[in-house]
């Protein structure tokens, strides 16, 4: 055991020289003291490393520098009349699958360093007289004392494969130039460096424009409809919650209704309602209330404001409905003896109701937070960014960093600056969020709760 | 041994002659055009027995086709439709193949217009199949004679009188333009494919003065297609839209249901006839087909007269066919004779991605009656929508 924990280099020069050639033939060590199957299994391992790289891998990786140099080509063929293609690069492929083979470096670089270790063991034990342990043996171990390893290898592996390749792509897309110029097979995109970086916060000056333009829209946003449906939220529950309200489970089942529609119907109907000839102007016209239509989707403060009250009709009853539960579970006897020392429902709800609510729903409001952030539903099915502005590359008044980076990939193709502004709203929503939930008091004084 | 060789020999080349080739090859057409779509290619099979065919169909629309394709074009149709203004990026793609067997025939038979939507810098990328996909304008007879929809103040004044709104989506650049097409300014692509627009010059800036008077017009209504549909006969007497919602507006009016060519508008005291965009669907060959000469036998069938009438007549689309386009049961559709009409003054929409939402904001200006310095807007505008 002890010298399970020194280097490894050390044990390799101390150990006999089938240890030292496993450095280059996998599983040596092991088949030369009689552990086949195991020697054998890092053998094979070797071998279709050799082989994915030599048949695959390798082509790929080779480009990894350029993402491909030739394109598509094309020759005239007499025979058939048409011209022929000739397959070129495909940038996009070569990312990928180079990605993918570097992560399969990576996993082959920890097993040969298993294999030297095993080696080393093997040696070790052999000099020491004590038998080798058969493969068997150490596959049962993994169901008993290194029963986690088994437990954790299949979410590990699953969260590297479709979490974290996907992610160091779709970074690494944010350095080239791959936009609707750029499209393979037919022209091939490459690496920029930061371009894209400086294009967004320095250099271009339309693209940073539109960028802290709807960046600073995003944050108000976030923050009036968190605040908004918590504060109106509140209010409503503890209402509702009163002693001398009668009726309350009609009047929380009255307010729970919009949210037995789907989002997306409530709200293209009311994007309907909302235009110069839709539903909310003909009524107000015809009350007598405005001559004109309102431009609701069509003045910058107007279809802002609109959005946020929207928002506030959809989200509202969620918080409502939480709110509901916390303040049916605080104790009465607080109110009770807080009562008896003579403070009035004022008094109550500031020093009870509002320090409890707080405590327990802050990380849910950091959730909110960041889902608002990033609310796409409500922007793009409502105004879908509108109004429209010059001033602006490709986006609205309205525009969220997320339906701007929905429009700038499905509309425009401009996947690396789509790919830019992704990482800088997942290290905003991720910085927000770290930074707020350590501070709250729900974590840092999570036994203090009762 | 030389006889069974021989023997062999005769029956391997027998066997080839008669063993069909066997040709896979997957199309692509939106959802309503399915059953069309099965039937044209059945007929293509049965005409040609030399080789045997099996086709897989997906349900991808004209409008997704771009992006679908470049997703993966591997994966992507061999045979698969696009409208016209999808043709740049595709060909930036390198996602066709040309058009080079019988390109002559293929020219000859498709109107002109059909023909230059259908090609890039003089090189045909594809076989047009309609050629609908532009506007006109649909009138309710009980409210505007024949007289008053040749020009614009005439259906205002029109309209005006008799209390109805006049439609028009103004804050979408595809019908935007059209002032500015009919009084002479140019959008286009230049020969490195990077767009040009003037509209910025005098004649856009006399045109935008048009536009706004029309929409601080007390007649004037914004809205889509939807809202045509419903108010037309109701609180609008006019509107400008295309084929798609001829059916609906026809049932609406009834016998009141006209359709004509766009009006003029006035500028500096004289008429100027609107102009309008003429788009076509074109079918295409994917440059990633194993089987590209079957693939253009395929489209070229698919976009043959005999199809294209078929076509009409089951979905009602417009003929880009010469011979199908002037078929009596065409020139008889009040929809496609105004089209037909329009067609003279509109061209093919060359058009990249980034001008559809600068336009858009352009509109919504006008749309919100704002006063806003006109030349500044459009400026602003041109720098946008030729940028990237």
């Amino acid at each position: 055991m002890q010298k399970a924990k020194q280097c490894l280099l050390r044990r390799l020069r101390e150990a006999d020289a089938s240890a030292r050639l496993s450095c280059a033939v996998m599983g040596l060590g092991c088949l030369r003291h009689g552990q086949v199957a195991k020697g054998l299994l890092y053998l094979a391992a070797e071998g279709l490393f050799i082989a994915y790289m030599a048949c695959f891998g390798g082509r790929y990786l080779a480009k990894f520098g350029t993402l491909g140099d030739t394109a598509q080509a094309r020759v005239w063929s007499e025979e058939l009349q048409i011209y022929q293609r000739i397959p070129g690069d495909n940038s996009m492929l070569i990312l990928l699958y180079s990605v993918l083979s570097i992560a399969l470096c990576v996993l082959f670089v920890v097993i040969w360093r298993m294999n030297l270790l095993s080696a080393c063991r093997a040696c070790e034990r052999a000099r020491a007289g004590e038998k080798q342990p058969s493969l068997r043996v150490e596959a049962r171990a993994l169901l008993d004392e290194r029963f986690h390893v088994t437990l954790l290898s299949a979410p590990m592996v699953s969260l590297l494969l479709f979490t974290v390749l996907p992610i160091v792509f779709m970074v690494l897309i944010a350095f080239t130039n791959f936009d609707a110029d750029h499209q393979p097979p037919g022209s091939l995109f490459t690496w920029t460096g930061m371009t894209n970086v400086t294009d967004v916060f320095l250099g271009n000056a339309v693209k940073t424009r539109t960028f802290f333009g709807i960046f600073g829209w995003t944050m108000v946003w976030a923050v009036l409809a968190t605040f908004t449906n918590y504060i109106f939220g509140l209010l409503l529950a503890v209402v509702i919650n009163n002693k001398l309200v009668k009726a309350k489970k009609t009047w929380r089942t009255l307010f729970i209704i919009p949210v037995a529609i789907p989002q997306f119907v409530s709200l293209l109907l009311i994007s309907r309602a909302l235009e110069p000839s839709g539903a909310i102007n003909v009524a107000l016209m015809e009350l007598g209330w405005i001559d004109a239509p309102l431009p609701f989707l069509l003045d910058e403060r107007l279809a802002r404001m609109a959005v946020v009250v929207i928002n506030m009709w959809i989200g509202i009853p969620y918080t409502m409905m939480t709110f509901s539960g916390v303040l049916m579970n605080i104790p009465s006897e607080l109110y009770e003896s807080a009562e008896m020392d003579g403070a009035g429902p004022v008094r109550r709800f500031f020093s009870i109701t509002l320090p409890y609510m707080v405590f327990v729903t802050t990380p849910q409001t950091i959730t909110t937070f960041v889902a608002n952030i990033n609310n796409f539903n409500v922007i793009y099915l409502l105004t879908a960014g509108g109004p429209f502005s010059l001033d602006y590359y490709q986006a609205g008044k309205t525009d969220l960093l997320v339906t701007w980076l929905y429009k700038l990939t499905v509309d425009h193709h401009d996947y690396a600056l789509a790919s830019t502004i992704g990482i800088f709203i997942f290290m905003l929503v991720s910085l927000c969020s770290l930074a707020v939930y350590n501070r709250s008091r729900a974590v840092r004084k999570e036994d203090m709760f009762q | 041994m030389k006889k069974v060789l021989c023997a062999l020999l005769a029956l391997a080349l027998l066997g080839s002659a008669a063993l069909a080739e066997e040709i896979s090859l997957k199309v692509w057409g939106s959802q309503e055009d399915q059953e069309l779509l099965a039937e044209l290619c059945e007929a293509f099979a049965a005409e040609h027995p030399e080789n045997e065919w099996t086709f897989t169909y997906g349900v991808v629309g004209e409008a997704d086709a771009k992006t679908r394709y470049l997703e993966d074009p591997a994966a992507a149709a061999d045979v698969f439709s696009y409208p016209d203004d999808q043709i740049i990026d595709l060909v930036n793609a390198d996602a066709l193949y040309e058009v080079t067997r019988d390109l002559d025939a293929i020219v000859a038979a498709n109107t002109p217009g059909s023909i230059q939507a259908a090609s890039v810098n003089g090189v045909l990328y594809g076989y047009p199949m309609t050629a609908d996909n532009g506007y006109f304008l649909y009138y309710d007879k009980s409210v505007l004679t024949e007289e008053d929809v040749q020009t614009l103040d005439g259906i205002l004044a029109a309209a005006n009188a008799a209390g109805k709104q006049v439609q028009m989506d103004i804050s979408n650049g595809w019908y935007l333009a059209s002032f500015f097409l009919g009084n002479g300014c140019t959008l286009g692509l230049d020969e490195d494919g990077r767009q040009v627009c003037d509209f910025n010059s005098p004649a856009g800036l006399a045109a935008a003065e048009a536009v706004r008077a029309f929409c601080n017009d007390p007649a004037f209504t914004p809205g889509d297609d939807s809202f045509l549909m419903g108010a037309i006969g109701d609180s609008v007497c006019a509107g400008v839209s295309g084929t798609w919602c001829a059916e609906a507006i026809s049932e609406k009016l009834g016998e009141n249901y006209g359709a004509c060519k766009l009006p003029t508008f006035t500028v500096d005291g004289e008429q100027v006839q609107m102009g309008s965009f003429l788009g076509c669907k074109i079918l295409g060959v994917n440059t990633q087909t194993a089987h590209p000469v079957e693939a253009m036998m395929l489209a070229e069938y698919l976009t043959s007269e005999e199809a294209q009438v078929r076509r009409f007549e089951v979905r009602g689309y417009g003929p880009s066919n010469i011979a199908a386009a002037s078929s009596e049961a065409v020139a008889a559709d009040p929809a496609l004779s105004a089209l037909a009409a329009q067609s003279a003054y509109a061209i093919s929409q060359q058009v990249l991605a980034g001008f559809w939402t600068p336009a858009e904001a352009l509109g919504a200006e006008f749309e919100a009656h704002s006063t806003a310095d006109l030349q500044g807007l459009l400026d602003q505008f041109v720098a946008q929508a030729t940028e990237g």
